[in-house]
């Protein structure tokens, strides 16, 4: 096919008294049996007097078919009261589809006037793309066209095209994805949209790349797995001008498990899990980010003055306890000594100045110091007591690449510290030129945990708030996705130039958000196959409905069971995992022997240390590292420490 | 309509005017109100027979017409009158909808030449407007004008449906029907066409006289009279006849329900009476409403007006809520 032109018409506007043409909407009648449906995309064209020159492209939104039955009663009467012999009649009634079109465009567009009683086409590809403003993208010197989906209605298939400057910035940006679990494929619409950014994103336009965090099962954990695909979905990459493949370039990050050593994701089958790159973080990763870790009523102006003072003052330089010890604050376990230092100071001098340490109130000391000691309990994995973190590629991120940060098994507090983390580490090196891409489309999932409507105003949502109000500045990008739109964050949803539905729910689309939206445009909505969707973009006018084929890439699903996960390792069988992963030439048993009777915690330092390095000969540096500079640390003590000041009030 | 006979006429000295007939309506009644005589084919005397509905043919061909006129100038007292008339076969097939198989229309003035003043008769004869001539109209007397009018579009209608209907017959497929609505005897092939029906949904003529006018008039739902013989005339060709009672009167009017079928004479129509009657009785339905006469009216038929009606001018109905008086002759 399909750019065939239809000549034939397939209806005529009409318009009454109580139903009439204007500007932006018309009704027309076709015959009985048609190809027309709600979304199609028309033609409106050779009107009458003066309409000549006129051409109006609409969508139809809304459709009602009546025959001459003047009551249902009669009917009634006709079938004498029994329903099987209405069928009997020999004479079906006169009957009439009735469209309503929205109005896409009029050409001229001045005057802008009602739409001509004329005769309506189905459109054509060159049709829609007049219709839907695209050849200003798709036809220009530099085209930033990036195929959406294609639109199928009426016998047609044309491709769709966002246009990358109001996709990806500057003009607008941002995208939002609905939709029900499960039957919305937003994630799967996500990755296809990410793959044809990657494919079409135009040269001019510099580099871009995508950071997605998988928040939930596996389903971004094969992305450079090729995925079955059958013919219909080849026949609509052909379509629309791209490669059914998976993504070339996938990083995978994953913080460790509580063990340290065993990573906390599904990508754990031996054939994948070596791409896969821990994602540790030691105090200094975290000191910036407190906020995001402890409570709001936790953060008060003592507090956060306190925490300033660690980090400006304390974290990574030698520093005076006043008491006379002197501490170089590099890890927790370094923080906690100098805590008890602190603690055990105070209780030593006593007298009138027991309670406060360098104007800080024991209390606030003690508060932030059992936040901060909290933190590596309950993001153990994540966060290192004592260690070398390993972290995104900052300043190193290449063009058309996705790295997937794996979080689907962390801990709610710690997917709140890195995805904060993460996104200001981004929006700081986009602000510098420094990140290595000029754009970097970030995915997030589960809006409506991240950014209620409602709820407190968390770290996490005020990074989304940012992201979405000065993003496209800098070339950050969110691509969010949630179940219930208008449990959204208003300006989260409302700053998205693109927004994309994929089924909805009936009482979602009741809420006053969808009123713009026709009764026949909900049901639709309400009953989209999988596969389908209803975008908005600035472009368009109204929103059109897409159907996209499915990713090129392994399904969350059916990675599992192609790639089953692993079940955890014993320590050493780990660590040997994971030299193998940075050295193919690594023999397993060599590192056994070599940690075997070593203290966990060297091994772990050693290994971190090893990764970091990234030198040529991983076991040698491994070797050297446990034997030579990593020495044991003293158990890290967990006692709560005794209050200097019984009498205080203070409860912590 | 600019550059119409009327406005010719207009310019040329009649005063215009804009006036719908209560009677231009609708066609007018059966012109036989006399009682005719007929003769029993079916038994002995005129019996009532039970009619088990049956199904339609597989193609059948539904044939009416529809007629305006209105009065759009008076030259002195003598009434201009634009009168249309059209005619439309519309065909039913396996999908059971109805298309149009055949159509026309005719436009044209009624009016009586020798009483126009010698102006407006040059400006009507210079429009070349089809002019039917009412020579027998009396002068000075519009009413009757009026009258004469309104038969002359009736017989334009009548002359219509018939090259249309005898059009259609002679191209009916072996195992098609058509069905007129109205009198089949008016024309000699359609009434002896063995595959053509006519439906009269009005009786001014009446074909009996005591127990078998009470018999015809009575007839229960879903029955039909014997088949009798119309016999013909000058004007018209001998055809064979029934009643049919579509839906129970009782409760109603003696005449509620109740059609008269015409068919070619012979063995044919006396051996099809009972099957014609059984698909007829289905065609009850869809109810033809809202017509008033939905009782007798077949929807396809009640169809084939609805569609001459929508494409008919749209100046020659009257507007339903008009802001102005209804005034008159």
């Amino acid at each position: 096919m399909i750019d065939t032109p239809h000549r034939t018409p397939v209806g005529r506007v009409v318009a009454t008294e109580l139903k009439p043409a204007t500007p932006h909407q018309f009704n027309f009648w076709t015959a009985v049996e048609t190809a027309i449906g709600i979304g199609a995309i028309v033609k409106v064209e050779g009107g009458g007097a003066g309409d000549g020159e006129r051409v109006v492209f609409g969508v139809v939104t809304d459709a009602v078919a009546y025959s001459d039955l003047q009551t249902p009663l009669h009917d009634v009467i006709g079938a004498e009261g029994d329903p099987s012999r209405a069928a009997e009649s020999p004479t079906v009634r006169q009957e009439i589809r009735l469209w309503t079109a929205a109005v896409l465009r009029q050409e001229p567009e001045e005057p802008l006037q009602p739409v001509p009683l004329a005769e309506v086409f189905v459109a054509t590809d060159a049709d829609v793309a007049r219709a839907l403003r695209m050849e200003t993208y798709l036809h220009s010197a530099l085209p930033t066209a990036i195929p959406v989906g294609l639109y199928t209605s009426g016998g047609l298939e044309s491709p769709v095209y966002l246009d990358a400057e109001f996709l990806l910035g500057p003009e607008a940006a941002h995208l939002n994805i609905s939709g029900v679990s499960g039957l919305a494929t937003k994630t799967s619409a996500v990755e296809f949209l990410l793959s044809s950014i990657f494919q079409t994103f135009p040269a001019h336009r510099g580099k871009v790349a995508a950071v997605c965090f998988n928040v939930k099962g596996p389903d971004l954990c094969f992305l450079d797995r090729p995925g079955a695909l059958d013919d219909e979905d080849r026949r609509r990459y052909q379509r629309l001008g791209l490669e059914a493949q998976p993504f070339e370039r996938v990083r995978y990050f994953a913080p460790f498990k509580a063990d340290g050593v065993n990573l906390n994701t599904l990508r754990t089958h031996p054939d994948l899990v070596h791409d896969v790159e821990p994602l540790v973080w030691g105090l200094a990763e975290v000191l910036d980010f407190a906020e995001v870790l402890l409570n709001r009523d936790d953060i008060d102006a003592k507090a956060d003055a306190f925490i300033d003072f660690l980090a400006d003052r304390v974290m990574g330089r030698k520093f005076d306890d006043g008491f006379g010890g002197e501490h170089e604050v590099r890890s927790f376990a370094d923080l906690d000594r100098l805590f008890r230092a602190i603690f055990d100071g105070l209780e030593a001098a006593g007298g009138g100045r027991g309670d406060m340490w360098r104007t800080h109130h024991i209390a606030t000391i003690r508060k932030v110091r059992n936040r901060l000691s909290n933190i590596s309990t309950r993001c153990k994995g994540l966060v290192t007591d004592d260690g070398q973190p390993n972290d995104l590629p900052w300043g190193k991120f290449e063009d058309r690449t996705v790295y997937v940060v794996d979080l689907a098994n962390v801990d709610p507090l710690g997917q709140d510290l890195v995805f904060a983390r993460v996104v200001s580490k981004l929006r700081e090196h986009l602000e510098k030129q420094s990140l290595g891409v000029g754009t970097v489309a970030v995915f997030v999932d589960e809006l409506n945990k991240y950014a209620p409507a409602d709820g407190p105003e968390t770290y996490v949502k005020k990074m989304l708030l940012d992201i979405s109000e000065r993003g496209r500045y800098l070339g950050l990008v969110l691509f969010g996705a949630e179940q219930f739109r208008s449990q959204v964050h208003r300006r989260v949803v409302g700053n998205a130039g693109t927004q994309v539905f994929g089924r909805m729910d009936s009482d979602e689309l009741a809420t006053p958000g969808y009123q713009v939206l026709s009764p026949a445009t909900k049901i639709k909505l309400a009953t989209l196959p999988v596969g389908e969707l209803m975008v908005r973009h600035p472009h368009f006018t109204q929103p059109i409905f897409v159907r996209f084929p499915r990713p090129a890439v392994l399904r969350g699903r059916d990675g599992i069971e192609r790639f089953p996960p692993v079940p955890d390792l014993a320590f050493e069988d780990a660590i040997a995992r994971q030299l193998v992963g940075l050295d193919r030439r690594v023999k397993p048993n060599q590192v056994k022997d070599l940690i075997a009777d070593r203290e966990e915690e060297d091994v772990r330092r050693a290994l971190a240390e090893t990764r970091r390095k990234r030198a040529e000969d991983p076991f040698a540096y491994f070797r050297k590292a446990l034997g030579g500079r990593v020495r044991p640390q003293a158990p890290r003590e967990r006692d709560g420490v005794p209050p200097l000041n019984p009498i205080s009030d203070e409860p912590y | 309509m600019s550059g119409a006979w009327w406005d010719a006429v207009v310019q040329a000295g009649a005063v215009r005017a804009s006036f719908v007939p209560p009677a231009a309506e609708g066609r007018a009644a059966d012109p036989d109100r006399e009682v005719s005589l007929a003769d029993v084919v079916e038994g002995d005397e005129l019996g009532i027979h039970a009619v088990t509905p049956r199904p339609a043919p597989r193609a059948v061909t539904f044939l009416d017409g529809i007629e305006q006129w209105k009065v759009v100038g008076y030259d002195g007292v003598t009434p201009l009158v634009r009168a249309r008339v059209a005619v439309a076969a519309r065909r039913r097939a396996g999908d059971r909808r109805l298309a149009t198989l055949a159509e026309d229309s005719r436009d044209f003035a009624v009016v009586p030449l020798d009483q126009l003043s010698p102006s407006c008769r040059a400006a009507l004869q210079a429009s070349d407007a089809d002019v039917v001539d009412l020579r027998e109209a009396p002068a000075g007397q519009p009413g009757a004008a009026l009258d004469l009018a309104r038969r002359a579009v009736d017989t334009a209608r009548a002359e219509l449906e018939k090259a249309i209907g005898e059009e259609c017959a002679a191209g009916l497929g072996p195992d098609e029907w058509l069905v007129v609505d109205g009198l089949l005897s008016v024309s000699t092939v359609l009434a002896r066409h063995p595959r053509v029906l006519g439906v009269i949904k009005s009786h001014g003529a009446q074909f009996f006289e005591g127990r078998h006018l009470e018999r015809a008039l009575t007839l229960p739902a879903a029955h039909r009279t014997s088949v009798f013989r119309v016999r013909g005339g000058h004007a018209r060709t001998e055809v064979y006849s029934w009643y049919l009672r579509l839906w129970p009167w009782e409760g109603n009017d003696l005449l509620y329900g109740l059609v008269r079928v015409e068919a070619a004479p012979g063995a044919g129509a006396l051996a099809g009476a009972d099957a014609v009657s059984g698909w007829l009785a289905r065609e009850r339905a869809p109810l033809s409403t809202p017509d008033a006469r939905f009782d007798r009216l077949l929807y396809p038929i009640h169809d084939v007006e609805q569609y001459l009606r929508a494409r008919a001018p749209r100046d020659f109905f009257p507007g339903a809520r008009t802001r102005l008086p209804r005034t008159g002759t």
